[in-house]
């Protein structure tokens, strides 16, 4: 009897979660849900937007949280859009991603969205949406364009005799022949680590500058073994072969313990020295990626890490998301909130021109610096295969670091491979 | 009277063993079975799996970089298991003769097992940087360094060492307890038949550890098949993907390229493997010891 009581009992709680868990979201006074970077800077600026937005009338209210804790964002939405559990927008989207979620057409194509050409207009973004084309669709509004530029010691450069920053190859052999002690000194990184996304910040910054911008992969074929990529490898393999160069720095930040006198940082890092090391950001001169004839009167192309922000296709509240979209966008207030909250150049074509932004950047010399390169400033290749192809460059600098490989043999290879991977 | 108990006794026992099917049915054999299906389809995390025969199959047949992880996975063996046997066997030995603290030493060993992968990772990519203390010190008195992480023969080797070091406290806690399960008697015997301690080890410690020593080998290859977090973080797989593992090549399957149905095949393969593995080498060298 009493069993009986308790089968009852535990039936109904059953019941009454599964009638609970499997009620309609879709109420009428449902909102726009939103996931962001889970940063702190950029909580603190979705949290000032999101309130001002919610205290209009007749707003659609917006709630945001942080893109849920796993591996990577690309893996959280990715279980999301499985489960079905995927919010209206999330923001920290990389072209790659946004490639591969607009192949399996996950994704608004926001250039057939009313305002949309209005948008990019006002914020002067023509320039930067060419890297964010998708078959001629646009389905990614980038929200903030991050150009890696090289960070110089000056302190140390003085010490050796350096009062002007190295541009060229030849005057970072210079340089390097000057100050590098093996296993102890060297003058610039030009291998960033170990790991694939480490390709963004040595060869494929370092193939955009010497190329002036060209892509790496273009029409689903790898390009990387041009004249200008054999440059690059040929720079690096240099460098490596000389003892000039290092592979492995640990998870110090060799800028910062005198074993670096130059190398690729991005903006983001300016509010991390600030708050740890402020006496050598002191010393750090902002410089373009070294070429293989340095400075001309143009700038020099750069890799831009850059994220931007989609509208999934299963939302059924396109339209009101669009709206607060472009209400935010709209708004050059809220660009000048981010740079204040964030640090990081929004992804539009007027920061250096518009009076709005101009106090921030009279006082904020580096990242004014920063701002100047948005322009030629280049995402990762839109290729749904990103983690592919930089493997295979991987592969490729270490054929050269490691083994006897020639330049252009490794090259070679390494093209071959990624076209046969994205022939697929 | 006798049957109705019964009938009520046996419902009890089945509402209490309710939850551990619950259990089963969600967490061991939904993903089973999901695993199964994403194996014969293809399927890129949204919408409905299509069937796609042996396809998965013969594409990881074909994978060179899955064939060279777990060629890896064996290199990793070699040095790691002489390396973690060898270690934990001098753990539990000289535990043995320890006769205070023993708890705390104990315990300060596992400690290794129970930190986050991630946060070792950090600490000995620092302590074994071409630039690294250790180096440094190496620098400084024999005049070399040690490319620990940077050179393709060295870095699963040093990879082995990250590893032995987080295991070799748990697995010299279940050697100990095989060392202190040897009855004294034996040992006062062949004392009296002046039996040398080389001997003492390899002839009576040993052979009466077997039960202990291939649980740490079964152990420690379950351990090889799995590791993810010191190659990921620590070499990302390289130098010339020395270091790649099973596991990596999963991951970077399943959540970077969104290839979820080639990952879950891969690990069709990766359990066959292991499982052959650990079956060997019990045929080989499990043997029934019994103290009476």
């Amino acid at each position: 009897m009493k069993l009986s009581k308790v089968k009852v009992t535990i039936a109904g709680l059953f019941s009454l979660a599964l009638v609970a868990g499997c009620g309609s979201e879709k109420e009428e006074n449902a909102s726009l849900k939103m996931w962001v970077a889970p940063n702190a800077a950029q909580e603190v600026f979705w949290t000032s937007v999101i309130n001002e937005w919610n205290a209009i009338p007749g707003n659609k209210p917006v709630e945001f949280t942080t893109i849920p804790a796993t591996g990577s964002s690309e893996e959280a939405v990715m279980s999301a859009l499985a489960s079905g559990t995927e919010p209206d927008i999330t923001t920290n989207i990389f072209s790659g991603f946004a490639a591969q979620l607009h192949g399996l057409n996950q994704i608004v194509d926001f250039s057939k969205l009313e305002g949309y050409s209005e948008l990019i207009d006002k914020r002067q973004m023509d320039n930067i949406m060419t890297s964010w084309d998708y078959d001629g669709a646009k389905p990614v509004i980038p929200i903030y364009v991050n150009p890696v530029m090289y960070w110089w010691r000056t302190d140390i450069l003085k010490e050796n005799g350096f009062d002007k920053i190295p541009t060229s190859y030849d005057e970072i052999y210079a340089l390097s022949e000057k100050f590098t002690i093996p296993n102890k000194q060297y003058a610039v990184q030009v291998a960033a680590g170990k790991n694939w996304w480490d390709r963004w910040f040595d060869f494929v910054t370092f193939y955009y500058a010497q190329s002036d911008g060209m892509q790496y992969v273009e029409n689903n074929q790898a390009a990387y073994d041009n004249e200008a990529g054999l440059e690059v490898l040929g720079f690096i393999d240099h460098m490596f072969a000389n003892k000039w160069a290092n592979y492995d720095f640990g998870a110090n930040d060799p800028l910062t313990t005198g074993e670096l006198i130059g190398a690729v940082r991005g903006p983001w890092d300016i509010s991390r020295y600030e708050q740890q090391h402020p006496e050598i950001l002191k010393t750090i001169k902002l410089g373009p990626i070294p070429t293989k004839d340095g400075v001309s009167d143009k700038k020099t192309a750069t890799f831009a890490d850059s994220k931007g922000l989609v509208l999934f296709k299963s939302s059924d509240m396109q339209d009101d998301a669009w709206k607060f979209i472009n209400w935010v966008y709209s708004n050059p207030k809220f660009d000048l909130e981010w740079i204040k909250a964030t640090s990081q150049p929004p992804a539009r074509g007027d920061l250096t021109s518009n009076p709005i932004f101009s106090d921030y950047y009279k006082n904020n010399p580096l990242a004014k610096g920063f701002a100047e390169y948005v322009d030629v400033a280049i995402p990762s290749a839109s290729t749904s295969e990103t983690v592919a192809v930089q493997r295979s460059m991987t592969q490729m600098l270490e054929r050269i670091i490691f083994t006897d490989s020639e330049v252009k043999s490794s090259a070679d290879k390494s093209v071959q491979e990624v076209n046969k991977i994205l022939g697929k | 009277m006798i049957k109705g108990l019964n009938i009520k006794e046996s419902a009890q026992g089945g509402l209490i063993a309710s939850t551990y099917m619950g259990y089963s049915l969600v967490f061991w054999i939904f993903p089973f079975v999901w695993l199964l299906i994403l194996t014969f389809s293809d399927w890129q995390f949204i919408g409905t799996p299509s069937f796609s025969g042996l396809d998965n199959f013969f594409n990881v047949i074909q994978d060179p970089l899955f064939w060279k992880s777990m060629k890896n996975v064996f290199r990793f063996l070699m040095y790691y298991l002489p390396m973690v046997i060898f270690a934990s066997l001098f753990f539990a030995l000289g535990l043995k003769k320890i006769k205070y603290g023993k708890s705390f030493i104990a315990l300060s060993f596992l400690l290794a097992n129970v930190s986050s992968g991630v946060a070792y990772s950090i600490v000995f990519s620092k302590l074994f940087s071409d630039t690294g203390p250790i180096n440094d010190f190496m620098n400084s008195v024999f005049g070399f360094t040690i490319p620990w992480f940077t050179n393709p023969d060295f870095a699963m080797f040093s990879i082995a060492i990250v590893i032995t070091w987080k295991f070799v406290g748990y697995y010299g806690l279940i050697f100990y307890s095989g060392l202190v399960s040897i009855p004294k008697e034996i040992y006062d015997a062949a004392e009296l038949d002046q039996t040398g301690p080389v001997k003492r080890l390899f002839k009576i410690t040993l052979p009466l550890m077997n039960a202990q020593i291939i649980m740490v080998v079964v152990l420690a290859i379950t351990v090889a098949f799995g590791i993810f977090t010191e190659p990921y973080l620590i070499t990302g797989g390289g130098p010339l993907e020395s270091t790649t593992t099973p596991m990596v090549v999963m991951y970077e399957a399943a959540f970077q390229r969104m290839e979820p149905s080639w990952a879950a095949t891969m690990s069709i393969f990766v359990a066959i493997i292991s499982f052959g593995l650990i079956w060997l080498l019990r045929k080989l060298f499990e043997k029934n010891i019994e103290i009476v």
